[in-house]
């Protein structure tokens, strides 16, 4: 069962480089992904939506500040236990190259598990591929798939485990509209039926309507956050302000 | 199961890797087990003949390979005659050799030259294949082989020189055989009596029997421990050829490591973003490099055991030639043993991994994110550990380097060898910091075109690549140079402190013989050499040398000392260390036991310089020739005008020509040795370049359609990655080439110093050239044709 956790991040910082030639690419951020919410994170380039994504998700490791998962704090684990948490309670789909051309799709899917030290049941694989209207598919290499199929085997993977939080950063930024809905409407039911909480990056506003909640990006800061009944109108243009101001 | 997905989809990559193994283990299980097969065993001679006693054995610690102190005649007479009154014993044969080789169309036959009592081949036994056996002084009998048959008249070389002997019969094995006293008389010491028991004698019993009356005068052999009776020259052969096989083995397990290493290192990176989208979904560093270290595995276990079954049917091949060679005794069987398989297949298994730590500490090191990069830029090539790791090997090589100039010569060639190969790894290692500058320099002249600048931008942005491409050729040419260029100095030196310390015109040295007959050796005046040996009674042994004493002064440039004194039969001249290993000084009295097992007091006339004197002791022609009628003259150096026609098993050569021979038996083992160690040396790298370059070009192959995008023609692309590897070559073969020249700098100083003589480098050019062309062939072979293959059919878009 998923354990419902709150994702936290207080005083946030990353920096690349050092003085005087640094980048600031997060400057002191504090906010938290409660448990079972469905977050979308927008900005232009260089705002630093991703690093944010990737600090929260334990992929990075912040520069000052600390990350928290349910009690823990991200900062405190080695290597090894950081990969091991996320393994265990994190899930993550990239907008692109998410799968072991190597593996077929159930393998994929069941790597997560076998890397934990688990011998993964059929069911369990065969289960998070039906999830996402895959189930026929198991057996197919990536390279046999067309992008969507490869994103939901991801996205497949990325669920296996019944993590708390499944990170996504731009999951449909290299596929069609038609595509993309199916990816995203999976996504919200991951938040409504199983109560796991959601972070995702995007720049298109109808992805972000998907979402309970936008936070909006500039200069590695959070400069608004949207609520209540969300419309790509209404995100692209808070995100036009924003962007302008 | 990844491991094995991984090498299924991309098994391109992983064949360097196979062959590697593959052929390492090949080797080396073909040298183990002719290695573990080359032992001794007993002399075909004596097999029939269950139980042995054998003169008191010397001390084999120099290496000399010597036989061991023999009865006299009347020693073994009474030996004969005691063991012949133990109940079982059927017969005691006493067993001699000497030098007995027939001469055949007016040429002495090779290879046949051992002569043997007729009684002694009823220890094999051997039997009459025709006519009857030898009872005149001038009767004999030789193998059938021969051609010759009973009735005939034969011309025989012996020790005295050529004569005529009758040919009574004909015998089913090997040796030429004379009446028992008539080789008593050839050679009256002994080394081994053979007992013949009567039918269902106590063999036990026999053996205690001969041990009572032998008491502390030798041993009694039976059995397996027989072997021990195998001749010493056989044994020294089967020395040398241990070595050729040692460091052939060791040559290949440890260029087979490079092989994995550098493929792997490779493999490693240019799989960073699937590797970091592991780490990503949660695999671990250790998790990552189990994957590496598993990939590594499942490709040697299946390499190994090809490669062992492969080891296993070229070994008897490897066993015949050999033998052919004169690396191995005639009497060489190989035989398969699954120690030698399993212990290949292992050694193949560790050089794997061996091969794979360093890529998989690498892989380990990849972060998450890097599943997001894209571009395969080196940013940071040189990590911490390659630092240390390229420090401490250059510090070794360099260390080396000055054991070679400085320590022990006995250790010169071996210590040379080692120091470049860690010069060699210590450089690869380094070779991040190196290459750069190296870059920059040759293409500066390129700089200003378009291909120039894309051979010079992508070189050094990926450094870490044309490192490991340039590594091979660095291997290669590094050994090749090395291996070569030692010898051919080291052949030099030796020469060059030879040709110093003779005055002689010409040197008259055996020709299809193994020694001069006596009137071979008198056929022109000069200083003759008559090699034999003299025996302590504590297992120790000294060559000597039978020389005229004024003859030897006359020709030799380091004596200073009169050895006037040395005349009488009880009279030696011993050098400075021989003398203090005996414990005499000039005028002290020395006992000693010669060839045919008498034992003489010796008075030392005069101490030498070590330099002075072929051996450690040398003595009046006559004295040797009284006590070793068999011996045989080593070379005549000739004072007068040299003999207008050699002697028979003679040829004459002026001073240069000695110099440079005088060793030839010794030049071709090792030349032989040499020529292996190239081969598998450049077999293996070529195959490493060519396996380095396609795997780099294939990964690559996007990028060359990106310039083709960007207006390029496949000309122009073409020439870009040819120039690319051919910028790999040169600097892989500078730097290999600087790193030999180092060690062979080094071996040929410390040579210099060990003879006394100076000494200038030689390398034999087409070695370096061959290498450095097939390298160049290979690369350009290897990265142009994929490309122009693959440009072919890509479309732009």
């Amino acid at each position: 069962m998923p354990t419902p956790d709150t994702v936290r991040l207080r005083s946030v910082s990353k920096v690349y480089g050092s003085a005087p030639r640094s980048v600031t690419a997060l400057d002191s951020v504090t906010t938290e992904f409660p448990a079972g919410s469905f977050t979308a994170v927008m900005g232009p380039s260089g705002s630093g939506k991703s690093t944010l994504l990737h600090c929260a998700a334990g992929l990075d490791r912040p520069t000052g500040g600390e990350v928290l998962l349910g009690g823990t704090d991200l900062g405190g684990l080695d290597e090894t236990k950081l990969t091991e948490l996320r393994r265990e309670r994190i899930g993550f789909v990239f907008q692109s190259y998410n799968l072991v051309s190597a593996l077929t799709a159930a393998q994929n899917v069941a790597l997560p598990l076998r890397l934990a030290g688990r011998r993964p049941r059929p069911s369990e694989v065969d289960g998070a591929l039906a999830e996402v209207g895959l189930g026929a598919r198991g057996t197919h290499l990536p390279s046999e798939m067309s992008g969507g199929e490869q994103q939901r085997v991801a996205l497949a993977r990325a669920l296996v485990t019944r993590p708390a939080a499944v990170f996504a950063d731009e999951p449909t930024g290299a596929l069609d509209s038609k595509t993309s809905r199916d990816v995203l409407t999976l996504l919200r039911g991951v938040v409504d039926r199983h109560r796991q909480t959601v972070v995702m990056v995007t720049h298109d506003p109808v992805a972000a309507s998907y979402a309970d909640r936008v936070l909006l990006m500039v200069d590695g800061r959070i400069t608004e956050e949207l609520t209540g009944s969300l419309t790509a109108e209404s995100i692209a243009t808070a995100n036009r302000r924003g962007t302008s101001c | 199961m990844l491991s094995i997905a991984s090498i299924k989809s991309r098994w391109t990559s992983f064949i360097g890797t196979f062959v590697a193994v593959f052929l390492g283990v090949a080797i080396l299980s073909m040298t183990g087990l002719v290695l573990l097969s080359a032992h001794p065993t007993v002399p075909e001679r004596y097999r029939d003949t269950p139980v042995f006693a054998q003169s008191p054995t010397v001390d084999q610690q120099d290496s000399m390979f010597t036989d061991g102190k023999p009865w006299s005649a009347a020693k073994a007479g009474d030996l004969v005659v005691a063991f012949e009154q133990i109940p079982g014993v059927a017969r005691a044969i006493p067993d001699r050799t000497f030098y007995a080789q027939p001469v055949l169309g007016g040429d002495p036959v090779t290879d046949v030259d051992q002569g043997y009592p007729w009684s002694a081949a009823e220890l094999a036994p051997y039997r009459l294949a025709s006519g009857s056996p030898p009872h005149q002084a001038d009767d004999v009998v030789v193998p059938e082989t021969l051609g010759v048959s009973a009735g005939t008249t034969l011309t025989m070389l012996t020790a005295a020189g050529p004569a005529q002997y009758r040919v009574v019969g004909t015998v089913d094995g090997p040796g030429i055989y004379l009446s028992d006293s008539e080789a008593a008389r050839m050679s009256p010491g002994v080394r081994a009596i053979g007992l013949r028991l009567d039918p269902g004698a106590d063999q036990d019993a026999v053996q205690a029997g001969a041990r009572t009356a032998l008491g502390a005068d030798g041993q009694v052999l039976a059995g397996a421990a027989r072997a021990e009776l195998e001749p010493m020259a056989d044994q020294r052969v089967r020395w040398i050829g241990d070595q050729v096989l040692t460091g052939l083995g060791s040559l290949s397990a440890f260029v087979s490591m490079f092989v994995v290493a550098s493929t792997f290192a490779f493999v490693v990176a240019q799989r960073r973003r699937e590797l970091g989208l592991l780490r990503a979904i949660g695999a671990t560093p250790r998790q990552v490099r189990r994957v590496l270290f598993g990939e590594a595995l499942a490709i040697a276990v299946v390499a190994g055991l090809l490669g062992s079954v492969l080891g296993g049917v070229l070994a008897p091949v490897l066993g015949d030639l050999l033998i052919s060679a004169g690396l191995e005794p005639r009497t060489f069987v190989v035989e398969t043993q699954l120690l030698a398989l399993a212990g290949a297949f292992v050694v193949g298994l560790l050089v794997a991994m061996a091969g794979v730590w360093a890529a998989g500490r690498r892989a380990a090191r990849i972060r998450p994110l890097e599943a997001l990069r894209e571009a395969t830029v080196d940013s940071t090539p040189m990590t911490k550990g390659r630092w240390w790791a390229g420090g401490v090997c250059s510090g070794i090589g360099l260390l080396l380097i000055g054991l070679t100039v400085l320590g022990d010569p006995e250790d010169m060639t071996t210590n040379s060898l080692y120091a470049a190969m860690a010069l060699i790894v210590g450089s690869t290692l380094l070779a991040p910091v190196v290459i750069p500058p190296v870059v920059r320099l040759l293409t500066a002249p390129l700089a200003s075109s378009a291909v120039g600048m894309i051979v010079r931008g992508s070189a050094l942005t990926a450094v870490r690549r044309t490192a490991s491409t340039a590594a091979p050729v660095l291997l290669t040419v590094g050994l090749a140079v090395l291996i070569s260029g030692m010898v051919e100095t080291s052949m030099g030196g030796y020469a060059a402190a030879r040709e110093l310390a003779t005055r002689a015109v010409a040197i008259v040295i055996p020709n299809g013989t193994p020694g001069l007959s006596d009137q071979a050796a008198t056929a022109s005046p000069g200083a003759a050499l008559l090699p034999t040996e003299l025996y302590t009674d504590d297992r120790r042994h000294f060559p000597a040398t039978g020389i005229d004493p004024a003859a030897f002064a006359q020709a030799n440039t380091k004596l200073d000392n009169a050895l006037d004194g040395l005349v009488g039969p009880d009279t030696a001249a011993i050098t400075a260390s021989a003398a203090s290993q005996l414990g005499v000084r000039a005028g002290d009295t020395t006992r000693l036991t010669f060839e045919d097992g008498l034992l003489v007091t010796l008075r030392v006339v005069a101490v030498l310089p070590n330099s002075a004197a072929p051996t450690p002791i040398l003595l009046p022609r006559k004295t040797v020739r009284d006590h070793a009628p068999t011996a045989l003259t080593a070379a005549v150096h000739v004072l007068g005008s040299p003999p207008t026609t050699a002697p028979l098993g003679a040829q004459a050569l002026d001073r240069a020509a000695y110099a440079a021979s005088a060793d030839a038996d010794e030049d071709r083992l090792v030349r032989i040795f040499v020529a292996l160690l190239v081969i598998v040396a450049l077999g293996y790298t070529a195959l490493s370049i060519a396996n380095t370059l396609l795997m780099a070009t294939a990964s690559r192959i996007t990028d060359f359609t990106t310039l083709r995008r960007a207006g390029a023609t496949r000309r122009q692309v073409t020439l870009t990655a040819a120039a690319e590897s051919a910028l790999s070559v040169t600097i892989g073969a500078t730097l290999g080439f600087l790193i030999a020249l180092l060690a062979l700098y080094a071996n040929a100083t410390g040579l210099s110093h060990h003879l006394g003589t100076p000494l200038s480098l030689s390398i034999p050019w087409q070695v370096p050239l061959t290498a450095i062309t097939l390298s160049l062939a290979l690369a350009l072979t290897a990265t142009t044709l994929p490309i122009h293959l693959s440009l072919r059919h890509r479309p732009l878009t």
